[in-house]
């Protein structure tokens, strides 16, 4: 181990002063003509676009600022922006914790625990089949499931993903349930924590909590790091589940209007295309805002074996 | 040193752990019995969406919506057979199609943000840090306004109404969130490993195919299941790129059952939704082994 | 790193090419109108069910045994997608080139020139058959933007089986108001004890019936020349009806108003026996009964024995696109959709019953029970003066009213706030796009 440890200082102190310039370039030859090729043009015409009055089916023409002047008079934008938020800032860590916990529930020392881990992935799986729409309906109609459950324990619930004031609540609720990526990502992670820093531990007399604080959780920082990174970016994104359960509309009155969501009716339900990509170029500029914050942040809490 | 890497390496998951569960359930029973019985209701909650959508595709139309029980009066299996032969083809050709589409996606996968991951994670290049922003960036544009352009452009090479828009940007590793988790898992792995592996003179690519991706199985089955389910549920790039029915997938097919305002054949929809679920679900019960397949069975060094 | 530098230049170049694409687009027309000897293909799009695909396929086939040289290549998407896909493609210079057309997208496309005008094709496509009115509905300008292919009116749906439940009586249609309606509603409810609602809510879930309730109101939605001039009074009225029918319980609650809305046709209030009267377009009488297996009858909305608020509502057209290689065969294949026993044989009442009306009296000889009903409703309907076709700009009106009216359902607003918003709203969309 000492001697590793000796080498790989040694070694790292050779890697950071010789840039490996042409096996990285071959390493990420696929990605870069994928960059060139399909990414970038699109992205710069779309950039493009946001300065333009665009309406799909006639040329295009430049209205420099006004896309993004008008943002700040558009209540149905602002709406979707709280909407949006809320939903980024609750969703995001219930589901991480939930996904966390059932990872670690579900790593190992149990029967059945394949079974276990296929059922609550299953969610996940059906995410945005038609069929999901129908589900949801019987469930949370005002006549569903849920409200025939309640009313046994004489409780009258709401329809609750057809009412302004429950329905986001609801698709966040929804939305913590398909914890199932984030869940296999952490499994994964958990396994590649290699068993010798367990036994290391047990060998110190750890107990379990501790070896959960000083092994599993500082090993499993990069992949909590990448869920919280990705869950962000996908959250600020989320269009489909909004799309099905309110068929397009954003409602009840709006109470479901996700920005993406906004986004999609100006580009194609009002052929608005100009408009839609300035609100592209403004939701990446949040997004990149806070994945910076994020890997700002991560030097001090994300440790790295390497 | 090589040779005892490859020991280390070689799967010996059930080593370690068969001692471990019996350690662990011996110890408390009870405790082991409460935790069936949470894991137990918790996956019927998990599990009642996916149940009632079984039931259901085996009842008759007018009582589908009725209806959200599970117990069944009568098996309407009519369903099955009415959405198989829906459309002028049986739905088997719509789940070859999709088959298609998620094994090139796949394979893209695999190959091509791996190789990125191994360059992002384990070596110094010049505007490492850029690039790395650059990839991050290019997901966070929602696909409603690049589709346009793309579309364009894919005419252009004269790709629409083929498989090829939804497999070479797989290809390409326009997926920039498997990028970003092989290199979250690479850098899980112990540099020490590479170094062992340079000293008996590897280069990058042996040290890429012989040390990294083995240790990274875990990471690697995450993308395939992965993409294998959000290509199989795709919908808007496949809606927009395939235009001859005979090119369908499965969700476009179940789509296209849909008819809000003349009226759907809701049963056959829902048969067909169990049908397009049976192989995600087979995927993920058969394919989790390998996430378990990672560093940790690899027993101290 | 010179290579890659390299590739930006060449990222740089499709950014350009693409820029190009899409600026060319709509303004390139299409080749001329000649037919063909040669082998041509011809692409068709179309939204609906898989029981749709299945009979347009079989038309095609028809239509290709009467033209050998002609191919046509089907393409059906659901309602939702298919739009997307339509404004993709045009937008690329690479739309299909027969496209069923809906009467909210018609000036959309139409004015933005990415249609033909089909008078350009006059001599391939027969219009003989089809009522001034009929035609009107497809116009714009002066121009034949596309070909009606059925017509459906609105109407009131009654469920049979719960009036007789609850020992009401079905009232006579011709001479019934809103009031009696009202009432009607209260003891539907009251009958059943609450287990089901008289009512839907009547206006506010779809265009059709801002239209009508503007219509008995000597008022219209949109004007000539891209005027929102509905009357915000009047909306307000409807509106402020439909809340006291919540209020009353004739109606069932906002929410699930809102439930049966998502729910579509099939599978909403209707459908599913939570009420027992609603609005809906006569044609819809076949999905629904075969949804509910009730015995649901059409009967003429309340008012329509004083005013001729009625009126024919184009449930989809054939159009062909400006940007097609081959318009003229395009045409024959809609002069072939909308003009042939043949195809009409096979299609039978699927799209609607016929705007054509030799083609109307061809099918009904042989209608089911269900269509039979659709077609006795509109022949009893007179209908007034067709009403302006939805506006460039128009196209998102619907979801539009459905946002407002939920605000004033909830309580989120007054019905008088609501109705000036929607207008100014409507109008703003309008005149952006002119």
């Amino acid at each position: 181990m000492s001697a590793a440890a000796e080498l790989h200082s040694l070694r790292r102190g050779r890697a950071t002063t010789k840039p490996q310039n042409l096996a990285a370039f071959l390493f990420l030859l696929p990605w870069f003509i994928g960059l060139f090729l399909i990414t970038l043009g699109p992205m710069s015409v779309s950039l493009y676009l946001s300065f333009t009055d665009y309406n799909l089916l006639q040329p295009a023409t430049f209205t420099g600022l006004d896309n993004f002047t008008r943002m700040f008079t558009d209540d149905r934008l602002h709406q979707s922006l709280v909407v949006t938020f809320t939903y980024v800032f609750v969703s995001v860590p219930l589901q991480l914790a939930l996904a966390l916990g059932l990872a670690l529930l579900l790593d190992r020392g149990a029967r059945g625990l394949p079974f276990y881990r296929s059922a609550f992935y299953l969610p996940s799986l059906i995410g945005s089949s038609v069929a999901i729409a129908v589900l949801w309906r019987t469930v949370f109609g005002s006549a569903g499931l849920l409200n025939q459950g309640l009313a046994l324990i004489g409780i009258q619930g709401p329809g609750w993903i057809s009412e302004p004031s429950t329905a986001l609540g609801t698709l966040i609720t929804l939305n913590v349930w398909t914890f199932g990526s984030p869940m296999v990502i952490f499994l994964a992670g958990l396994r590649q924590i290699p068993t010798m820093y367990y036994e290391a531990a047990s060998i110190d007399g750890a107990t379990k909590w501790r070896q959960f604080l000083n092994v599993t959780l500082p090993l499993l920082t990069p992949i909590i790091f990448f869920n919280l990174v990705l869950q962000i970016i996908n959250a600020f994104q989320s269009f489909t589940q909004a799309f099905i359960v309110s068929g397009g509309t954003g409602g009840p009155a709006d109470s479901t209007l996700f920005y993406s969501l906004y986004l999609y009716q100006r580009g194609f339900g009002s052929f608005d295309m100009g408009y839609a990509s300035a609100m592209a170029w403004l939701l990446l500029l949040v997004i990149g805002g806070f994945t910076a914050i994020n890997f700002w942040a991560s030097k001090y809490w994300v440790f790295y074996n390497d | 040193m090589t040779d005892t890497f490859t020991k280390n390496t070689a799967p010996a998951p059930d080593a370690v752990q068969p001692a471990r569960v019996r350690a662990r359930t011996g110890h408390r029973p009870i405790r082991s019995v409460l935790r069936h019985a949470v894991l137990i209701l918790f996956a019927l909650v998990m599990l009642y969406p996916v149940l009632w959508m079984i039931v259901s595709s085996l009842r008759p139309n007018d009582v589908i919506f009725r209806d959200p029980s599970l117990l069944l009066s009568d098996l309407e299996v009519g369903n099955y057979t009415a959405g198989w032969n829906a459309f002028a083809d049986p739905f088997s050709h719509y789940l070859l199609n999709s088959a298609i589409v998620v094994l090139g996606a796949i394979l893209g996968n695999l190959i091509a943000c791996s190789m990125a991951a191994y360059a992002f994670a384990r070596l110094e290049f010049t505007g490492k840090r850029l690039w790395f922003a650059i990839m991050l960036l290019t997901i966070m544009l929602p696909i409603h306004v690049i589709i346009v352009p793309q579309y364009v452009l894919f005419s252009q090479f004269g790709w629409v109404n083929t498989f090829l828009p939804l497999i070479v940007p797989k290809l390409l590793a326009t997926d920039a969130f498997f990028v970003f988790l092989m290199v979250q898992f690479i850098r899980g792995v112990p540099r020490e490993l590479d170094e062992a592996a340079r000293i008996d003179g590897a280069g990058h690519p042996r040290i890429f195919a012989q040390v990294i991706l083995p240790l990274m199985v875990p990471a690697l089955a995450t993308t395939a299941i992965f993409t294998f389910i959000w290509t199989w549920n795709d919908f808007f790039s496949q809606l927009i790129y395939l235009t001859d029915p005979d090119l369908y997938t499965v969700p476009l097919a179940l789509r296209a059952f849909v008819d809000q305002q003349a009226g759907t054949d809701w049963g056959a929809t829902l048969a067909m939704s169990v049908v397009s679920l049976l192989p995600i679900f087979l995927v993920f019960l058969f394919g989790q082994r390998f996430l378990l397949r990672g560093i940790a069975t690899t027993g101290g060094k | 790193m010179r290579s890659v530098s390299i590739r930006r230049m060449g990222a740089g170049a499709v950014a350009l090419a693409t820029g190009a694409a899409l600026a060319a687009c709509g303004t390139s027309g299409g080749a001329d109108v000649e037919v063909s000897e040669e082998p041509v293909t011809i692409r068709v799009t179309w939204w609906g069910s898989d029981a749709r695909a299945e009979l347009t396929n079989e038309a095609i086939a028809a239509f290709e045994k009467e033209y050998p040289n002609i191919t046509v290549e089907g393409e059906f998407k659901d309602w939702g997608g298919y739009w997307d896909a339509l404004a993709t493609t045009t937008a690329a210079n690479d739309s299909p080139d027969v496209i069923q057309m809906d009467e909210l997208y018609l000036a959309s496309y139409g004015d933005r020139g990415t249609l033909l005008d089909l008078n350009e094709a006059a001599d391939l496509i027969d219009t003989s058959q089809f009522d001034e009115a009929a035609l009107a509905t497809g116009q714009i300008d002066g121009a034949q933007y596309a070909m009606p292919i059925g017509v459906g009116v609105p109407a009131g749906v009654v469920n049979a089986d719960l009036f007789e439940e609850y020992g009401v009586e079905i009232p006579d249609d011709s001479t019934w108001t809103w009031d009696d309606y009202a009432a009607i509603a209260e003891e539907l409810t009251e009958a059943s004890d609450g287990a089901i609602n008289g009512s839907s809510v009547t206006g506010g879930n779809d265009v059709g019936s801002v239209k009508y309730w503007a219509r008995l109101h000597d008022n219209e939605l949109f004007g000539e020349g891209g005027k929102v001039t509905l009357d915000p009074e009047v909306l307000a009225s409807m509106w402020q009806y439909n809340l006291d029918l919540i209020e009353s319980g004739g109606a069932e609650s906002a929410a699930q108003a809102v439930e049966s809305l998502n729910a579509g046709v099939g599978a909403g209030s209707l459908a599913t026996g939570k009420i027992a009267m609603g609005f809906a377009y006569n044609t819809q009488i076949t999905a629904l009964k075969e949804a509910s297996g009730a015995d649901l009858r059409l009967v003429q909305l309340p008012g329509s024995g004083e005013v001729d608020a009625n009126f024919f509502k184009p449930s989809m057209y054939w159009a062909a696109s400006s940007q097609s290689d081959n318009p003229a065969e395009a045409a024959l294949f809609i002069d072939f959709m909308v003009n042939y026993e043949a195809a009409a044989e096979i299609l039978g009442t699927e799209r609607g019953i016929p705007a054509n009306n030799e083609m109307r009296e061809f099918v009904s000889g042989n209608l089911s029970e269900t269509d039979a009903l659709a077609v006795d409703y509109m022949n009893s309907v007179v209908p007034g003066t067709p009403p302006v076709v939805t506006p460039n700009g128009g196209s998102g009106v619907e979801p539009m009213i459905q946002r407002y009216t939920q605000e004033v359902y909830f309580g989120q607003s007054s019905p008088e706030d609501a109705a000036q918003a929607l207008i100014d709203e409507l109008q703003a969309e309008v005149d952006a796009a002119q």
